[in-house]
């Protein structure tokens, strides 16, 4: 039965595909008929000032009662008399009236009209809308954000950009998938709180994709093999107007990616080069500085120094000083970027042919780098009566990234005494004698293993659409992805002390993601009177499969044949497995527009999802949208010249998470580590279901001057419920505890802030600047019978998920000069019932400033991001066998310096207690473009229309107390996280 | 042609909302890499894989896997044979000290590993139970392997722990608050699994490997389980049959090759396939053997005073007690490969073997008064240590000085397997006089294990044992 409804699909899919083609057909004959005017026809194009093809301008000939469209290149045709005047009018740009005065051929720039920018299209995932008639909360970052940007995912790009928009870098490491969180944690399970991403209307997977190199923490980012400059918009939905749509997937909030189109003529090229580095270097204790301190330690402790205590000071060179620091991350890397794209097209049809090539170093000792090539193409056609359109997007990216496959190197080896000997022989080979003699292993043991990952990703999408009478369009959309991620991890013999006799092995990962969606959908359009009303039903289907397998090799010859399968001596700890993913849904959504003036948004959506057991597979979720722009009643008066708007707007509506591991609720065998074994692995319940966010939404939109200051501020409450968590069981069931949704709530409310002002709009000199900030607070309202659960010692009701658990600080033991922390319950113990202090690790505020600046053909852009919160302290154990801050020397509230034992006890109580918690707001010029454009009359002359050049830097400098390495990760001192770049590049448009 | 032009958007809606139709859609199939339980059951090759992961899993699980926390580890330390290096490691000096915290993390882990066991084995037999497609002498060879591992994992719980939960089924919704059936329930439902298992378990090994339960698995355990229960009868009846297979079973000559991998010795073995990495031998030569470089990785070592034990002559001083000299100590030297990537696997992690039938049927003869007959017994153990005979130096021991030989033997033939010196102390009443008089700390109620506080707090109906 099942294989029937899967041909079915198929046929039908076909049958689709194949009607629309006769519509196109069908519209290609009609467009033949004559026009019943007898009249010129007078064509042309209408461009932006930065000669982009306009689609959809209407064009008016003044004082008679028809006009036109421009089609998706931008071009038009329209019959009139030559003494007519033509109005040339589009959302958010200036209109325009031209006298023909003879002409047939008229080309025509738009100039973009900032101050009504909120007027400008923002896509909402199954529809669009503008900023002054939206009922939900929708962030958008544009193209001009985010090209210059020397990143690898797009979504790097979004730091501090948008309000309510949390994210932070995935590391050091290129590819490393950054967190992102759109208004703060809904789910108490860390994999459940993903956002849905969907690539011109294909939603991907966000889950960062496995990986056994340096990026095995963070994972791989999805996103990484698209072309940040092929983007030309990333909006953010947040609120359940916009994001109830999405139903069992809106739950985190949705990430849309529209790519560009083919709507201007020409060449675009662009090339930037530059390096990164570190951002920061911790001021660490110089040779003579830490022997000091670890001598007076070991006379504190009234200990003798030994070769086995205090090999630094008796065994090794007091006079060697290597700046470890800068001998294992100093490096620069150098990073490159191309990209080329080509646009096109005639009357009706247009297309965008694209390219690009990436590279970027490591800043780590080796030769390591990264490289990602990309492909994209863009087709739109529309038919001469503009009821067909077809619109095809396909993006491909492939990359390469080479890493050191050394987990050893990690950033605590820069604390290793300043002292001790070299890693390297003479001869390049690793140093095990000198290591081995203090009973080390030398710390770069695995300085050989390389990784290697190759990804490739394909998202393509098709959407046909039919205006079938007008006002009624049928669309249907296509989409298909394919992600396949390739690791190879070498790790020769030669990385590892012979002492062990190690053998050469390799460990081999391989994933496949693969998904398919139809989405048929059905809007009808209507204006009665007043009333305008646009309807919407569509239906989805979708289907994913994924697909690991990882093994390794052992014992290969040499190195040299290292992951040539048939050279391993042996092929162990083989694993694979696959999964599938169906997804069935309904939605539908009514735009009601009175007058301009009251809006109503309501959005449904049905959802299947095969990730529930059979008892509860399908589930609804809606939401409802409200609107009132009070500046257009009558009693408001003509708009004021202070206050020239106001809007009221507000949501409330249901989404659900149905992040959860597939065929969870199934009884489920696996295979065994050992071969051809299977066992059982968890407790199965049938019953389990998604996870329900109820949110909450008010706001309020102003305009000011004309509309110069724009003011948006926004209230949300957000309340994740039915938890889908471990329902903790004693262990006499065979297991600890059973995936169960329990009544347990998670509560986010915030007040985010939007302003965006024009402060100067001369013609030579402009500037404008953006404000967002964010108030969130996180609060864990209700879990039963928590202390039970496997979440006792992390999450306490009524305070937010991300905190931590302290002892009390009590001074300084006079009689040990040790910190010592309070027992709290007096049981001569210290355990986590002595943690009765909770320290809330979120984000208190955090926003962006970003001012842009034009004057005459320079162009200034620079984001400052910033973040108040609380971090925990650089290491700040002095005396033992390793470095510290040399900043710690001069304090005096800490610990005398002791390498004892004891000392170590109570610092590792210390750092959980109150006393190690500091201030680690910071505020980061996040990004800095200063660009210049070459004037009209060289560009002119070499046949060019734009020549740019440009010098951009990205978290350029940090004014932070915090002493950590990037506050960025407040809780982890010893973090590489952003990394410094300075690029310069050239832009040249054809 | 307009006519027609029109009728095609109606029909691809009409047809769109037929797929829509199929609420099937999103049911799957189940995934390559896992089975429902359901499906294994259905056909033999599937249920015998779900029988060898139950195999592999014992070296998997803490409490069977002979590593850190394994009854070998854990036992052995709470007797007098074995002891931590460093007073560092809390958690099992807890053990040495006989001072166990109700939530120490190795009894934790012993505990719910032995429960995670159990777990596999009730939903194997309830797999077994309701699936109809298979072959019903099939079904009993299977369910006979599976009623011994759960009655195996049953008795060192009720060893370890007295009285116990008694769960003989998956559904956790009954289990989770299961309260503590007595140790004479446990004994008898040890038995019934045993019996039946006898009558169900197959002649022989599956492919030879020493590593599946045959029958004479079974009759070897049945002997230990009646020596705990004092039925001297039937240990001694069990043991015989075992002993009398000779052409299967044979005291190996060289001490050296007795924990290889099937020796003839070896009755039930655990292999260690599948940790892959450096650990592709057996956790007991890795977490056991100190090696002579580096030392400082060494967790235990051999208590001096069971080393002063042996006679010097013993072989299996010479052969199974290693000495490390930077740490100045001894260590247990019975499996001989500490790490190593290399296949094959040479050595397997010995469970039951057949120098422990004579010397439970000795211990069985002479609590029945049959002397001489335990004399015979003791003395192949003795033979084969490189000891003169008892028969030619000391043919009239007494009784109660017999069994006293006999004590010894099995301290110095099972050291660090299975927490058999633990379990013989317990058993003969010896503890408090063994282990009380080197230890202040010793009180009567150390020789049960508390029952996990974790476990308490999720199940209110669990009791504590006395002293916790």
């Amino acid at each position: 039965m099942k294989k029937f409804y899967r041909r079915g699909m198929l046929l039908i899919m076909f049958l689709l595909a194949m009607a629309f083609l006769v519509l196109l057909a069908l519209n290609e004959a009609q467009a033949a008929t004559p026009s019943p005017f007898y009249q010129q026809e007078i064509s042309g194009t209408v461009t932006t000032t930065n000669g982009e093809h306009l689609l959809g301008v209407s064009i008016l000939v003044k004082n008679k009662q028809y006009g036109t469209t421009t089609g998706s290149s931008g071009q038009y045709s329209i019959r009139a008399n030559l003494q007519d005047t033509l109005v040339f009018s589009s959302i958010g740009y200036k209109t325009q009236e031209i006298a023909l005065h003879g002409r047939t051929v008229l080309d025509v720039f738009l100039e973009e009209d900032i101050a009504a920018l909120k007027n400008i299209e923002i896509n909402a995932g199954y529809y669009s809308t503008t900023a002054r008639e939206s009922t939900g909360n929708i962030s958008r970052v544009t193209a001009e954000e985010i090209k210059y940007q020397p990143v690898i995912s797009p979504l790097q790009a979004l730091q501090g950009r948008m309000a309510g928009v949390e994210i932070t870098s995935g590391g050091a490491n290129p590819g490393g998938a950054p967190t992102i969180r759109i208004r703060g944690t809904n789910s108490l399970r860390r994999e459940g709180n993903y956002p849905l991403y969907i690539i011109d209307g294909v939603p991907i997977s966000s889950v960062p994709v496995e990986s056994n190199s340096a990026l095995s923490g963070p994972g791989i980012d999805p996103l990484n093999n698209l072309n940040p400059a092929n983007i030309k918009s990333i909006e953010v939905l947040k609120d359940a107007d916009a994001t109830a749509i999405y139903g069992s997937r809106g739950a985190n909030g949705v990430v849309l990616i529209s790519t560009k189109q083919g709507n201007r003529k020409g060449l675009e090229a662009s090339i930037y080069t530059g390096t990164s580095s570190l951002s920061k270097k911790l001021d660490l204790l110089s040779t003579q500085e830490y022997l000091r301190v670890r001598r007076e330690a070991f006379q504190n402790d009234g200990v003798e120094p030994n070769n086995f205590n205090a090999y630094d000071l008796v065994l090794w060179d007091q006079n060697r000083n290597t700046d470890w620091q800068e001998f294992f991350f100093g490096g620069k890397a150098e990073v490159t970027n191309a990209s080329l794209a080509f646009s096109g097209g005639e009357k009706n049809t247009s297309y965008r042919i694209g390219g690009s090539w990436f590279s970027q170093g490591t800043i780590y000792p080796g030769d390591y780098d990264y490289h990602k090539g990309t492909g994209n193409v863009a087709l739109n056609h529309t038919s001469e009566d503009n009821r067909f359109e077809i619109n095809l997007n396909a993006n491909y990216g492939i990359d390469r990234n080479n890493l050191t496959g050394n987990s050893g190197l990690n950033i605590t080896t820069i604390l290793l005494p300043p002292n001790a000997p070299s890693v390297f022989n003479p001869d390049g080979a690793l140093n095990w004698e000198d290591w081995s003699e203090a009973g080390l292993t030398n710390p770069l043991e695995g300085y050989f293993n390389t990784t290697s990952t190759q990804t490739k990703n394909l998202n393509a999408n098709l959407l046909l659409s039919y205006e079938i009478v007008t006002g009624l369009r049928l669309k249907s959309s296509f989409g298909y992805a394919d992600f396949t991620s390739d690791e190879l991890w070498k790790l020769p013999a030669q990385s590892y002390n012979p002492a062990f006799s190690p053998v050469n092995n390799s460990s081999h990962l391989s994933t496949n993601r693969s998904s398919w969606i139809v989405e048929p959908q059905l809007t009808y359009d209507h204006s009665f009177e007043r009333l305008e009303t646009n309807i919407l039903l569509g239906g989805t289907w979708q289907k994913n499969q994924s697909a690991r397998s990882s093994f390794q090799g052992s014992g290969y010859a040499s190195e040299s044949l290292i992951g040539n399968l048939g050279s391993a001596v042996s092929i162990i700890n083989a694993s694979s497995g696959e999964t599938e993913y169906k997804y069935a849904a309904i939605f539908s959504r009514i735009g009601l527009n009175w007058d301009e003036k009251y809006f109503l948004n309501l959005t449904g959506r049905r959802d299947g999802s095969s990730r529930f057991g059979p008892n509860n597979r399908f589930a609804s979720f809606g939401a409802i949208g409200a609107a009132w722009i009070i500046s257009k009643e009558s009693f408001f008066g003509n708009s004021t010249d202070f206050l020239s708007f106001a809007k009221l707007r507000g949501s409330y509506g249901s989404t659900g998470n149905d992040q959860i591991g597939d065929y969870g609720y199934l009884d489920a065998y696996q295979a065994t580590t050992g071969p051809g074994g299977l066992y059982p692995t968890a407790l199965a319940n049938p019953d389990y279901s998604w996870e329900v966010n109820k949110k909450l939404e008010a706001a309020v939109a102003l305009g000011f001057f004309r509309d110069r200051v724009n003011l948006g501020v926004s209230w949300y409450r957000n309340k994740s419920s039915n938890q889908l968590v471990g329902y903790s069981l004693p262990y006499l069931t065979g297991f600890s505890s059973v995936q169960a949704n329990l009544p347990a709530t998670v509560q986010n409310k915030g007040i985010e802030i939007e302003l965006a002002t024009i402060n100067v709009d001369k013609e030579r000199f402009q500037w404008r600047t953006n404000l967002n900030l964010s108030f969130p607070k996180n609060e864990l309202l209700s879990y039963p019978d928590i202390d039970q659960s496997s979440y006792a010692n992390t999450y306490r009701v009524g305070q937010p998920l991300n905190i931590a658990l302290l002892f009390k600080f009590d001074g300084l033991d006079p009689e040990t000069g040790l910190y010592s922390v309070s027992d709290a319950n007096g049981d001569e113990k210290l355990d986590f019932e002595d943690r009765i202090l909770i320290k809330n690790l979120n984000r208190e505020f955090f926003g962006g400033l970003n001012n842009s600046l034009r004057y005459g053909n320079f162009s200034l852009d620079f984001l400052l991001q910033f973040v108040k919160q609380e971090g925990i302290l650089s290491n700040f154990q002095a005396g033992t066998n390793s470095n510290i801050l040399s900043s710690i020397l001069g304090k005096s509230d800490l610990q005398r310096y002791s390498a004892s034992y004891q000392g170590s006890i109570a610092y590792q109580n210390v750092l959980n207690s109150d006393f190690a918690y500091t201030d680690a707001k910071f505020l980061r010029l996040k990004t800095l473009s200063l660009g210049y454009d070459f004037p009209q009359n060289w560009v002119k002359r070499l046949h060019a229309k734009q020549i740019r050049i440009f010098l951009h830097g990205q978290n350029l400098l940090t004014w932070t107390p915090y002493e950590g390495l990037d506050p960025e990760s407040p809780t982890s001192p010893l973090s590489l996280g952003n990394l410094r770049s300075i690029t310069t590049g050239l832009q040249f448009n054809f | 042609m307009k006519s027609l032009k029109h009728t095609y958007p109606y029909i691809i809606l009409i047809l769109s909302l037929f797929i829509y139709s199929c609420e099937d859609f999103v049911d799957l199939d189940p995934p390559s890499d896992q089975l429902i339980g359901e499906e294994v059951f259905k056909n033999q090759a599937t249920v015998e894989s779900a029988l060898i992961g139950i195999y592999h899993q014992l070296f998997q699980l803490d409490y069977s896997g002979g590593g850190r926390s394994s009854i070998a580890t854990l036992a052995g330390i709470s007797a007098d044979n074995i002891q931590n290096i460093s007073s560092g490691n809390i958690s099992r000096m807890q053990f040495q000290e006989h001072e166990i915290d109700p939530d120490n993390v190795d009894n934790l882990n012993t505990w719910s590993s032995a429960y995670n066991m159990v777990y596999a084995t009730n939903s194997f037999l309830e797999g077994l139970e309701n699936t109809e497609n298979l072959d019903q002498e099939f079904k009993q060879q299977m369910a006979g392997q599976v009623l011994f591992v759960r009655a195996f994992t049953y008795f060192f719980l009720v060893n370890l722990y007295g009285d116990v939960p008694l769960v003989l089924s998956t559904d956790y919704r009954a289990n989770q608050l299961a309260s503590r059936s007595s140790q004479n329930a446990v004994y008898d439902q040890i038995l019934a699994d045993l019996v039946l298992a006898l009558e169900q378990a197959p002649q022989e090994y599956i492919n030879g490997e020493r590593i599946s339960v045959n029958r004479q698995v079974v009759r070897a355990f049945l002997s230990r389980v009646y020596l705990y229960m004092e039925n001297w009868q039937e240990a001694e009846k069990y043991s015989t049959q075992v002993i009398n297979d000779t052409g299967n079973y044979q005291l190996m000559e060289d001490l050296n090759q007795v924990f290889l991998a099937n020796s003839l010795e070896a009755i039930w073995q655990i292999s260690p396939i599948g940790a892959g990495g450096l650990a592709t031998q057996t956790n007991e030569g890795n977490f056991l053997i100190i090696d002579p470089i580096f030392s400082f990785f060494a967790a235990v070592k051999l208590e001096e005073t069971f080393v002063s034990e042996f006679d010097t002559i013993d072989k299996r001083l010479q052969n199974w007690v290693g000495y490390n000299e930077s740490l100045d100590a001894h260590y247990v030297h019975k499996y001989k490969i500490r790490l190593s990537n290399v296949f094959p696997i040479l050595e397997y992690s010995m469970v039951l073997r057949l120098s422990e039938q004579y010397l439970i049927r000795a211990e069985a003869r002479a609590r029945q008064g049959d002397l001489t007959g335990a004399i015979e017994d003791i003395d192949k153990i003795r033979t084969r240590a490189g000891l003169e005979l008892l028969a030619d130096i000391n043919p009239d021991l007494s009784q109660e000085e017999l069994l006293t030989e006999i004590l010894s033997q099995r301290r110095k033939e099972l050291f660090a397997e299975w927490g058999h010196r633990w379990f013989d102390l317990k058993r003969l009443g010896l503890a408090n006089q063994v282990l009380g008089g080197n230890d202040p700390l010793w009180e009567d109620t150390d020789i049960f294990y508390p029952i996990p506080e974790d476990e308490r707090k999720k199940n209110p109906n669990l009791t504590q044992n006395e002293g916790y």
